[in-house]
């Protein structure tokens, strides 16, 4: 069978340098795979390109077996939703004119807001319990209500791909988990496919049931997410050295750094 | 209140349009307009419902164009004129002019709107790869600073082409680029009006994607709008409004960089209601400052350009501090 998603020999060069290299791994339906790494390790530029927002200088990524390239803009759109890192610092826009953008790949430029979309918006809302905030600017949200109103956005995109960057990084804890929890139900309870970038070991041990990790552009290790719990993979792929609680007794595994690699 | 916000703007435009024409030197009264061969009647239908219908679709066309390049370069700063579009259009039009281009193409645009959009195209060609030397997106800063450079160098060209010109020449040139709304009959409101309709029904059909290009070009992309093909048809339509605009009127500062501020104040950022109300509030604007122009110093008249253009330098500035803050 054809994987969802799948990259082969991905390279990609920005300006005289190597940002990624020799990439090739496929991504199951319905799977949570998270992209892990350091900094710089190339972990948004993977994103980026898998989704179609980047081209790659060299390999390809297929969709359902069909190279990207030669898929229209909107039949992409029809098919991965984004979660960008920023960009959304000053959205002129209240939260529901917002959500509403995103039915875009689905109209045509003379159709309007039909019963379809108020059911698909009121859906998302409910799940963020953003109904409250409709009318409100998206610039005057505050950071966990501005994450989950990215997430409605991308459920009312009504695709089968969710691909998320660093979701929880300026999150606190309470926003942390509600917006991990969320992500998890659309995973499990929709069968919506996750690709989700972060730095943050521990939400990919908690969420994901694949991970992959990045450095200096390459793919170090591409396996199941307790292959993650070694102290000593993962002082390879952050140059840390961590503890690690996991196995017998332990409900949520979890690492720790201890200290620089000496 | 936000409802009610376009009505009013309607309002407002429809008033100007119907006032306008009966303020002025000459008073003009009901009789007068309907019986024909008077002077009254004459003034009225020859001078002044022409030239306050030319100004509506003047001040239209440009709100619009601006609304189209503050939504494309994501800028509350930009628009034709500051980014030296205008001044583009103007050297196609000076050159136009000097050398006496005659023809038309589709018998709808006029060699000299032809030059001018010609220009305009050259301007916007420049800033468009400017930003994508640069990796696309330009900072403020740049994006002004490309725009100067680029008005310095076509009004140098400018000055190039007036110098080695007639007397004659270099007069006409010199009151077309001050920018007025002068006209007589109804000529130059059918030259105007293709433009005026062109940018209008293409901000109007592309206003969802003005909406996404707002949100910034990565989350346009992820949405399925096809960014580089949209900016172009957007560039290219801006491009032809101002080129037959500039043609007619010459240069107008300053309408197509605030009526859209003011717009979005009054109706919100959503680019289908901002398409009607930059219409209208831009059409009612200009004839309400051309109406100024032309009775403020009566008998004598200011080129409407220049009237904008101060008040517009007042505004920018203000846009400028309100932004450090």
């Amino acid at each position: 069978m054809t994987p969802l998603l799948e990259a082969r020999a991905l390279g990609l060069v920005l300006g005289g340098a190597r940002i990624l290299h020799g990439i090739s791994f496929s991504v199951r339906r319905g799977g949570f795979l998270a992209i892990v790494g350091p900094n710089g390790a190339g972990k948004t530029s993977l994103l980026k390109c898998l989704g179609g927002l980047r081209r790659p200088s060299s390999g390809t990524v297929l969709l359902e077996g069909r190279p990207m390239e030669g898929l229209s803009r909107r039949r992409i759109a029809r098919r991965i939703a984004w979660i960008p890192q920023s960009g959304t610092d000053s959205l002129p826009f209240t939260v529901r004119e917002f959500l509403l953008l995103s039915r875009y790949p689905w109209k045509s430029a003379f159709s309007g807001e039909s019963v379809d979309d108020r059911e698909i918006l009121a859906n998302a809302f409910r799940l963020t319990e953003l109904e409250g905030l409709q009318d409100r600017p998206v610039h005057l949200l505050s950071g966990g209500e501005r994450q989950k109103a990215l997430l409605a956005a991308a459920l009312v995109q009504t695709t089968d791909m969710l691909f998320l960057d660093e979701p929880t990084s300026f999150l606190d804890y309470r926003c942390q988990v509600e917006m991990t929890a969320l992500v998890e139900r659309v995973n499990r309870e929709r069968g919506i496919t996750v690709l989700m970038v972060t730095h943050d070991i521990n939400l990919a041990l908690r969420s994901a049931d694949r991970v992959l990790a990045l450095k200096g552009g390459g793919v170090l290790r591409d396996g199941a997410t307790d292959d993650f719990l070694d102290a000593g993979l993962l002082r390879e792929i952050f140059d840390t050295e961590f503890h690690s609680f996991g196995g017998d007794g332990v409900r949520v595994p979890y690492v720790a750094p201890r200290g620089l690699v000496l | 209140m936000k409802r009610f916000a376009l009505p009013a703007v309607l309002l407002f435009s429809l008033l100007c349009v119907a006032v306008a024409p009966f303020v002025g030197m000459h008073s003009v009264s009901w009789e007068d307009i309907l019986r024909s061969g008077g002077n009254g009647g004459r003034i009225f239908w020859e001078l002044r419902l022409p030239r306050v219908l030319l100004g509506w679709i003047t001040g239209a066309t440009l709100s619009l164009c601006g609304m189209v390049f503050q939504a494309l370069f994501r800028n509350d700063l930009a628009s034709p004129d500051m980014l030296g579009v205008s001044t583009g259009a103007a050297f196609g039009a000076v050159l136009s002019i000097r050398f006496g281009f005659s023809f038309t193409v589709f018998g709808l645009f006029s060699a000299l709107s032809t030059s001018a959009f010609l220009g305009a195209m050259l301007a916007t060609a420049v800033i468009y790869a400017a930003g994508t030397l640069r990796g696309g997106g330009m900072s403020e800063g740049t994006l002004l600073l490309a725009g100067i450079a680029i008005s310095f160098l076509f009004g140098s060209l400018n000055m190039i082409v007036q110098y080695g010109g007639g007397y004659v020449d270099t007069f006409r040139i010199m009151r077309w680029s001050m920018g007025g709304i002068q006209t007589v009959g109804f000529d130059s409101v059918r030259a105007a009006l293709p433009g005026l309709l062109l940018i209008f029904c293409t901000a109007r059909l592309c206003s969802r994607e003005l909406n996404l290009f707002v949100c910034g070009e990565e989350l346009a992309l992820s949405r399925g709008v096809p960014a580089e093909r949209m900016r172009r048809l957007l560039f290219l339509a801006v491009s032809l409004a101002v080129g037959v605009n500039v043609a007619l009127c010459g240069p107008i500062g300053f309408v197509g960089l605030m009526v859209p501020h003011i717009c979005r104040s009054l109706v919100g950022s959503d680019h289908s209601r901002l398409c009607g109300a930059s219409l209208l509030f831009g059409g009612g604007f200009l004839v309400l400052c051309d109406t100024a122009a032309r009775t403020l110093w009566a008998p004598a008249e200011i080129p409407v350009g220049a009237l904008t253009s101060s008040i517009g330098s007042f505004f920018f500035l203000w846009l400028l501090l309100r932004k450090r803050r």
